[in-house]
């Protein structure tokens, strides 16, 4: 049975964000699939600028698809600001295939450079070995009067296996802006990349950076993977139709 | 009372007063108010026309008073979102939140999934003088390509007889199903950023566009083109509001988000840049009487 995603609201009371992750369980469709299993969808937010507020609403696509749509406001003054929107998320019942995206925005509206970091991470198991794509693309705006700046603190974008990171896109970026215009991040993707041998725990899509006052950045993004047959797995389908040949005669 | 204290006088009901000052060599300093508002000071020659001073002090006062009263309540910026003959629309501050910058400008921030099978999200840093900034994002969640127009409109604080415009959009795509295939185009040939000045068409940018992605879970960005910079074209009078509007047909279970500016200033019509001359002609006169 799938779960109810229902909104919610954390009040956080350090830098570092916690987490919305609501009640859901889940049908472990098909062990024998080897494929992936969501069991929910948790996103963080922590960022120099202090303490925030985030929301969160997930909702049902079809049975094994989600959306979530949500943000973090900085406390007070509510000058920095991270939007998450259609990130939608889940497996594909025929393929059994892992899938999530991120598409969000962060804004700095404070007067100082400040450090965002954006975590989306979805629970679930699969056996493998797995082969995974993704990719990430955006834009810079500079909404202030002087040269505003995008620095990636570590890799901008990172996608992880149980904690581990399988890939990485942007690291050392550096993008300048001029005043009150729009730069392209340019786009990166990978596929058909073996990253690990089973999900024990939670695949992650991370966004770490630095904003200049002022500045913007916006990303769509998306990270998928796949179980692949073990080449044993690949020899005995092999062999299925020999067999069924042989009873035929 | 000079010419220009008249003035300001008629304008913004009170005038401005001289309250004080003191002399230190040549130079006199004034201290000039208008109404409770701040003391400004202001250093001038001796025998330099009190008149000039005391002017040029009034309009720093009074645009000051202006600014200050302009921010008081938010500015209305709307959004309409049109696909498949439905329509939603409102104020961008009801779906989300509204927060003041600086003493000018707003960040309003927020989402919409009122449209079935739409979810539409959005940042905007906004200045009623005017100025609109930010990011839109989209995601179809249907089975088929659909149409959208999306609108949003910022009301202007001030009214412009001429202006000098830019703008600019830039976006990236992501096939967000893993269908293996996205796609974005301009809706019937037309463009897919317009900026709006009073409703009205001002410039575009992505006309007869087409982005696609070809891989599953894959992505694309792309610059859109901008105008107006790094020199600002002229652009038509604008006197409520001025505004972005995006059209696009965006694939199947796909995603999409924009990244754009439009700016609109205000140009000095000819009667103020020939006052302004004026006045340095009266300036440089008075000083010359003075050697």
């Amino acid at each position: 049975m799938v779960g109810v995603w229902k909104g919610n609201t954390v009040k956080t009371s350090t830098t570092t964000v916690a987490v919305v992750l609501i009640g859901a369980s889940t049908t472990l469709v098909g062990a024998a699939h080897a494929g992936f299993n969501s069991s929910g969808c948790v996103f963080s937010v922590s960022s120099s600028a202090g303490t925030g507020t985030l929301t969160n609403v997930t909702t049902d696509l079809t049975p094994t698809a989600w959306m979530s749509t949500g943000g973090w406001l900085s406390s007070g003054d509510a000058s920095a600001s991270v939007t998450w929107s259609n990130n939608v998320w889940g497996w594909n019942p025929s393929t059994s295939a892992g899938f999530m995206n991120a598409n969000i925005v962060i804004r700095n509206n404070t007067s100082a450079a400040q450090d965002f970091v954006f975590t989306a991470t979805m629970s679930g198991t699969a056996t493998g070995p797995l082969t995974a794509s993704g990719s990430i693309g955006g834009q810079f705006v500079n909404g202030s009067g002087t040269l505003g700046m995008l620095t990636s603190t570590g890799p901008l974008w990172g996608a992880s296996v149980d904690g581990m990171t399988v890939n990485s896109q942007l690291s050392n970026a550096l993008f300048f802006a001029p005043p009150f215009q729009v730069v392209s991040l340019g786009n990166f993707n990978f596929s058909n990349l073996t990253v690990s041998d089973s999900i024990d725990s939670d695949v992650a899509i991370r966004f770490s950076m630095r904003l200049s006052a002022g500045g913007e950045a916006s990303f769509t993004s998306g990270f998928s993977f796949v179980a692949v047959p073990a080449p044993a797995a690949l020899s005995l389908i092999a062999l299925v139709p020999v067999v069924g040949k042989r009873r035929r005669r | 009372m000079c010419f220009f204290c008249n003035s300001l006088a008629l304008l913004y009901g009170v005038a401005p007063i001289e309250t004080g000052g003191f002399r230190i060599g040549r130079t006199q300093v004034v201290r000039v108010r208008r109404g409770m508002g701040n003391e400004f000071t202001l250093e001038k020659e001796k025998g330099m026309k009190n008149q000039f001073a005391i002017a040029v002090a009034s309009l720093a006062v009074a645009f000051s008073y202006s600014e200050a009263h302009a921010t008081l309540v938010p500015p209305s910026f709307g959004f309409t979102l049109q696909s498949g003959g439905t329509v939603v629309s409102g104020n961008a501050g009801d779906f989300g939140s509204t927060t003041n910058v600086s003493p000018t400008e707003w960040f309003f921030y927020g989402s919409c999934t009122a449209m079935t099978g739409t979810s539409m999200s959005w940042a905007y840093l906004v200045d009623p003088d005017p100025f609109v900034t930010g990011s839109l994002s989209i995601t179809n969640e249907t089975a088929f390509a659909r149409e959208y127009v999306v609108d949003f409109e910022l009301a202007t604080s001030i009214s412009m007889p001429s202006t000098l415009i830019s703008g600019q959009v830039s976006g990236s795509l992501t096939d967000s199903n893993g269908s293996g295939a996205a796609l974005l185009t301009s809706t019937a040939g037309g463009a897919v950023y317009t900026a709006l000045g009073d409703g009205l068409f001002v410039h575009s940018l992505m006309s007869n566009a087409s982005q696609s992605v070809s891989s599953a879970f894959g992505t694309t960005s792309f610059t859109g083109g901008s105008f107006g910079t790094p020199t600002p074209l002229a652009g038509p009078a604008i006197n409520n509001a001025i505004g972005i509007r995006y059209a696009f047909t965006l694939s199947a279970g796909d995603s999409v988000s924009f990244s754009s500016i439009f700016v609109a200033n205000p140009v000095p019509a000819p009667g103020a840049i020939a006052l302004g001359i004026l006045t340095g002609v009266i300036g440089c006169g008075g000083r010359r009487r003075v050697r």
